[in-house]
């Protein structure tokens, strides 16, 4: 009889310590939900989704970042280098000059902003200001100036092969060739539906052309997502391009916003919206990632892009206002 | 004497003429004086109104959630001056849309707010409805981040209750809303004094 009643206290003190643990667990949820979660609150249920879109494939990534400096420049538009491998940056209020390691060691300044420029064959700078163009010396002299024939002018990108000029411009849509001193030879690039040409969209001010290997001058069309090759005659050659938010292809509105060229005639391409730079070979078949989504803060827009003689690849990140250097991963070079 | 009298109330008495142009003289002054005081009154600093600043909004989507009332006064406001007249629209069109319709499959809008109309090759105009808008924003993120930017949130004044304490201002995270002046009652982003909006 002692026994069972023993049992009995024993079976009702277990009961009463489950109990216990039961409600301190109970309690510990109850305030972790209160006071540790926001209830979803943050949940937006319009979200757009462009993490999603900013993910890539980690295996496509062939190009690691090296190295990177700020410049001195309150904003920053363009970037080129010279046939020593010295960083010219272009913006507000001047152009700097910066060692292949980084350091600058020249400034040229100016009241005006420059939006873009490439360095000629002779070591002058081309540089495509608010409402005209310039070239300056290596000394900072300027040589030659020249306004556009329009007034709603919008210039985005400069190219030239020493002879011939060729000026982007975003507002009229239309690429100028001019001579070195400025007269203007012909409009390229205006719809002309018996030489095949379907005219160029831009609607935002991201217009970017480039001299090729065989000194044709190659011009994104990006309200199309295309990249257009012209004689400087105006007569269109070839086009590639393909429109998709994949990888493999130019997303949103209007892209790529900039490119350059490597040496075997591969195109390095930047994007808007899903901030990316990537490689594409002669054919514009995709090649591989140089920088990622990830590598970019969300927004940045108008990555410029160069290359230098040792093909490391040049990208000025204006949101950072800094100058980024990539190299290609040794394990893609034995590849 | 009484002669004299009632040339001294001939003199008094006012002509039917002089009565009229000088009631319509008074009239026009009372009407401009009440004109100038009312414009002073909205421009001045006595009325305030709430309004969200598009540079700061980040499309959260609680414009459309936490407004007091249903569907909320926050609709998307079409800048046209900024529109690219995209083809493929970052605002309209669904980031993975293959084909380029208006099938409501590869629309982004979850009312179907927005009305594309062809213009010219390859240009579209897009129109809000804004019975049908609920301010969500995604359609604002979507322009950002691949346009110009020219779809933008804004409280539309005529649906707004002006609420002392804005609800949506209260659960703003960017703390994009203020009030303004109820003079100047919208805060639209554009291309501003640089030519190139590049920032």
């Amino acid at each position: 009889m002692e026994v069972n009643s023993n049992k009995w206290a024993m079976k009702k003190k277990l009961v009463i310590a489950l109990a216990l643990v039961l409600l301190v667990a109970v309690i510990g949820y109850m305030v972790v939900d209160l006071f540790f979660t926001d209830g979803g609150r943050n949940d937006n249920p319009f979200d757009y989704g462009l993490k999603d879109l900013r993910k890539s494939d980690s295996a496509l990534l062939a190009y690691r970042e090296i190295q990177h400096f700020s410049t001195g420049l309150s904003e920053v538009y363009g970037v080129a280098v010279d046939a020593h491998d010295r960083i010219v940056v272009a913006g507000a209020n001047g152009v700097e000059i910066y060692s292949p390691e980084g350091v600058r060691f020249m400034l040229f300044p100016f009241d005006d902003t420059a939006y873009c420029l490439t360095i000629t064959p002779d070591a002058d700078l081309l540089l495509g200001m608010v409402d005209h163009v310039m070239i300056m010396n290596a000394e900072g002299e300027i040589v030659s100036r020249w306004k556009p024939e329009n007034e709603g002018s919008v210039l985005t990108s400069v190219a030239t092969n020493g002879t011939d000029v060729f000026v982007a411009d975003a507002g009229t849509r239309i690429v100028y060739h001019y001579d070195m001193d400025g007269k203007l030879l012909n409009r390229i690039g205006e719809a002309d539906s018996l030489q095949g040409i379907p005219g160029l969209v831009i609607p935002s001010p991201y217009f970017d052309v480039g001299i090729g290997r065989d000194d044709e001058l190659w011009v994104v069309n990006s309200g199309r997502h295309l990249f257009e090759a012209f004689r400087p005659d105006g007569t269109l050659i070839s086009t590639w391009g393909q429109s998709s938010m994949d990888v493999e292809g130019f997303c949103g509105c209007c892209n790529p916003s900039h490119f350059t060229l490597l040496k075997d005639g591969s195109f390095v391409t930047s994007e808007k919206g899903v901030e990316r730079v990537k490689i594409y070979d002669p054919t514009g078949t995709f090649q591989c990632l140089v920088a990622a989504p990830d590598q970019f803060d969300e927004g940045t827009r108008g990555l410029d892009l160069a290359v230098d003689s040792q093909e490391r690849i040049v990208v000025l990140d204006p949101w950072r206002n800094q100058v980024r250097i990539f190299v290609r991963n040794e394990k893609s070079n034995e590849e | 004497m009484e002669e004299k009298q009632k040339g001294k109330q001939k003199e008094k008495m006012v002509d039917r003429r002089t009565f009229i142009r000088t009631g319509v003289q008074v009239s026009i002054v009372v009407g401009l004086g009440g004109l100038t005081a009312l414009v002073a009154r909205r421009t001045g600093s006595g009325e305030y109104v709430w309004q969200l600043d598009p540079a700061k909004c980040t499309q959260c989507g609680r414009c459309a959630t936490s407004c007091v009332k249903t569907p909320s006064a926050v609709k998307c406001v079409h800048v046209y001056a900024m529109c690219g007249y995209c083809d493929l629209c970052g605002g309209y069109f669904l980031p993975e849309t293959k084909t380029l319709n208006t099938g409501a499959e590869n629309q982004l809008c979850p009312t179907k707010a927005i009305k594309r109309t062809y213009i010219e090759d390859p240009f579209f105009e897009y129109t809000i409805d804004e019975e049908l808008c609920i301010g969500c924003g995604k359609c604002v993120k979507g322009c950002g981040a691949f346009g110009n930017g020219s779809l933008q949130l804004q409280v539309r004044q005529n649906l707004c209750d002006n609420c002392n304490e804005c609800s949506i201002a209260r659960n703003c995270p960017s703390g994009a809303y203020s009030r303004i002046p109820a003079g100047r009652p919208y805060l639209l982003k554009g291309f501003g004094k640089e030519k190139l909006d590049i920032t």
